[in-house]
């Protein structure tokens, strides 16, 4: 059978197709990736797309929750500061029923009483990075302001609004209380403090007593509210945990879709150089061997 | 009877033959590297005898005819196969520079959406922060930059497709009338009986170079050859050839037209078919995907910004200037609407420090808002279809090479030049060559020794 009598065609092509295989490899190689366009792996890249993103979204959930990780810590301990007031209030209500106090006596025990009043309006509007913590979602404005008019001594300004916040894939955060709710639930620890001012003001032993449970159950109630920091931040801390997990996850699934065989692509290199260089020698074999050669 | 002379002639007629032979495999050789060459045949005849009752005498051998050696089916499969290897390889190179659009980088679409929910979240985190607000505009002008600069990339590359096709059309135009005239050249040779096979040679090259370039179907007849495209245009019928142009649409690209008929649709095959679907086809679907993105993100976030209230307490405007309702042009024009970071509508009540609509504006990137996916997997799909197309356009490419170069090579194994071959020819000829001349030399002597011979009548 008569046979294709010019060989460089199909050598060249062979050569041409290995010295494509081996830029491929050493694409690979110097990647680490086996997915550098779309088409080496049109599924493996659609999905990289959507690992990326997921894997961008958990690094955002592990900066929103540092962003709010701070003004949870504050207002807890904001939380726990009112309630330390709280006590104090309620030791001077208990010194202040002692009806063998005068009149000026009580008068020096209103003096201190009306302090702890400031310090819980400065507690209640605490500010966070420019944000009033205890104002529901009004955050500009100034929750608590001094009102002799109000009988509780104070007027709330903010309102009740709550925000969530996303941090996860299935999970959300509610990241506050409004003071409506924290301080004055109830009768309110501001309304306990004033009845304990008016009380001691007119030195009625019962309305102090009052005034004094009043302050016990205010101080139990924000107690009780400050839990919710407490969770929300030790649930922060679980997500953390769990993003971290999740982000090494994405990391390894990554590799698994688009991750370069390295043993297998260098051992493919190898053979795709050895291949090249039979092609060549072949090439080279081939020159000068034909029948007009011996008829010298 | 014989004579003396008549074998002169008998072996004068192989000297005649031989050489003849000799020039077949000397041409041969000489076109061992010319591309489409198909080999010549010496076609060696014994002459009609001569019949000296009772005996028969042979005269001789004649050089009837030299034949280049070829198999018309497979030219024509090599036609077929060269049509598929333009088509695929046109619109492999075509979608190998589209998918490099959609590529992971820092400003691919893919990235840019994810930055810009990502902007979206840290917001939520303190919606009043005017750094933050300006976070998310930041984030929404590098979305609309990432659409503007992929969809203006496709578009240039459609340009660029479109000029090949005037360009193919130009080359297709310059081979239908070199085939045309090749026509002539080997009607006017047949027809006086000679061989055309150089011509016919020149001519199976110019079509096979047309079939890289669109679908050429070839009706041979007895001297000329009709050719027409696969739907039946005409190319080339006899000395004549019709000319195809390329004529500007609406679109402001060229379709391409013979006889007054738009024949763009109907071609399918060679590298001008390949450019065609690229153009017409692969990048126009990707743009029209790019836009739907583009519009579905744009509408549901402006849709978002309205049911909000913005850091003054006012209801929220457009965030992107809202794409035209068909959709067309969404990723080449989408902008942002506003420039003024407390204009993004984060509140739900009212009050700057509510996030429930940045939360709401978040979710969009899990809700089904483009096509019935979320942004990010409807882009993903995208890159699936671009690398999908883009490989399997070359996969066509390579089997289709493959094949044509088997074709190749079985055309080669019959029409090729051997030099092995030519080398034994030209002793074969050259061996009858000197054994026909040293018959002429007996022969001469045989007659001088008649001449010699003492007459009788001395």
């Amino acid at each position: 059978m008569r046979v294709n009598p010019d060989p460089y065609p199909d050598l060249l092509a062979a050569v041409a197709q290995t010295q494509q295989e081996i830029q491929t490899d050493e694409q690979e190689i110097a990647s680490g990736q086996s997915v550098n366009l779309p088409s080496d792996n049109p599924a493996a890249a659609a999905e990289l797309v959507r690992n990326a993103d997921q894997a961008s979204q958990d690094d955002q959930f592990q900066r929103s929750i540092g962003s709010i990780q701070g003004e949870m810590q504050d207002a807890d301990s904001a939380l726990n500061s009112v309630t330390a007031a709280l006590q104090q209030a309620i030791s001077l209500g208990t010194e202040g029923a002692n009806g063998t106090l005068n009149a000026s006596d009580r008068q020096a025990i209103v003096v201190q009483v009306q302090g702890i009043q400031t310090q819980l309006i400065a507690l209640a509007n605490l500010s966070y990075q420019g944000n009033y913590v205890f104002a529901g979602t009004a955050t500009q404005t100034v929750p608590y302001v001094l009102d002799p008019s109000s009988s509780s001594g104070v007027n709330y300004q903010g309102n009740t609004g709550v925000n969530k916040v996303t941090l996860g894939s299935n999970f959300s955060l509610q990241t506050n209380l409004p003071g409506s709710q924290l301080f004055s639930s109830g009768t309110g620890m501001f309304q306990a403090v004033q009845d304990l001012i008016t009380g001691l003001q007119t030195g009625d032993t019962a309305s102090i007593g009052t005034a004094v449970n009043e302050l016990s159950s205010a101080s139990q109630s924000v107690d009780s509210q400050a839990v919710f920091y407490g969770n929300g931040l030790s649930q922060l801390t679980s997500q953390q945990t769990y993003l971290s997990t999740e982000t090494t996850e994405l990391d390894q699934q990554e590799t698994t879709v688009a991750g370069a065989d390295l043993p297998a692509v260098i051992s493919n290199l190898t053979t795709a150089q050895t291949s090249l260089e039979a092609s060549l020698e072949a090439i080279g074999q081939t020159a000068n061997t034909n029948l007009f050669e011996y008829l010298k | 009877m014989s004579s003396l002379n008549a074998s002169l002639a008998t072996a004068l007629s192989g000297l005649i033959a031989e050489q003849g032979a000799l020039a077949a495999t000397t041409n041969n050789v000489a076109n061992v590297n010319t591309p489409g060459y198909s080999r010549e045949q010496a076609v060696l005849v014994a002459s009609d005898p001569v019949v000296v009752d009772p005996l028969t005498f042979g005269t001789g051998v004649t050089l009837q005819s030299v034949e280049s050696v070829r198999d018309p089916i497979l030219e024509s499969q090599i036609q077929q196969q060269t049509q598929a290897q333009g088509q695929y390889s046109t619109l492999s190179a075509a979608l190998q520079q589209t998918q490099t659009n959609f590529t992971a980088s820092t400003g691919d679409i893919g990235t840019s959406i994810s930055n810009f929910f990502d902007s979206i979240n840290q917001l939520s985190t303190d919606p009043s922060d005017l750094s933050l607000r300006q976070g998310v505009l930041t984030a929404a002008g590098s979305v609309a930059t990432a659409f503007n600069t992929t969809a203006d990339a496709l578009t240039q590359q459609q340009g660029s497709l479109d000029l090949s096709v005037v360009q193919q059309v130009g080359q297709i135009n310059q081979l239908t009338q070199q085939i045309a005239s090749l026509n002539g050249q080997v009607a006017s040779l047949q027809n006086v009986g000679e061989n055309a096979g150089t011509f016919i040679d020149q001519r199976q090259q110019a079509i096979d170079q047309l079939s890289a370039l669109v679908d050429v179907s070839v009706i041979p007849s007895d001297t000329t050859l009709t050719l027409t495209t696969a739907n039946g245009a005409p190319l080339v019928t006899g000395l004549k050839s019709f000319q195809l142009t390329a004529e500007t649409n609406a679109a402001g690209l060229h379709d391409v037209y013979s006889q007054g008929n738009d024949i763009t649709s109907q071609i399918t095959s060679g590298q001008l078919g390949g450019t065609l679907q690229a153009r017409d086809s692969e990048i126009p679907q990707t743009q029209i995907q790019l836009d739907t993105l583009a519009a579905g993100l744009a509408n549901a976030v402006n849709g978002v910004q309205a049911g909000g209230f913005d850091l003054n307490g006012n209801p929220g405007t457009a965030l992107f200037n809202p794409p035209a309702v068909s959709g067309v042009g969404a990723a080449a024009d989408l902008s942002v609407a506003i420039t003024d970071p407390s204009l993004i509508a984060a509140s739900s009540d009212g009050t700057s420090g509510s996030n429930g609509n940045a939360e709401a504006m978040y979710a969009l990137n899990s809700q089904p808002v483009v096509g019935g996916q979320s942004p990010t997997d409807y882009y993903s799909g995208i890159v699936f279809n671009v690398g999908n197309d883009a490989a399997n356009a070359s996969t066509e490419q390579s089997a289709s090479a493959l094949v044509l170069q088997q074709l190749n090579d079985q055309r080669a194994s019959i029409s090729g030049v051997s030099l092995d071959e030519e080398a034994a020819n030209m002793v074969q000829y050259q061996d009858a060559y000197s054994a026909s001349a040293q018959v002429i030399t007996t022969i001469n002597d045989m007659m001088y020794a008649a001449i010699q011979m003492p007459t009788l009548t001395g």
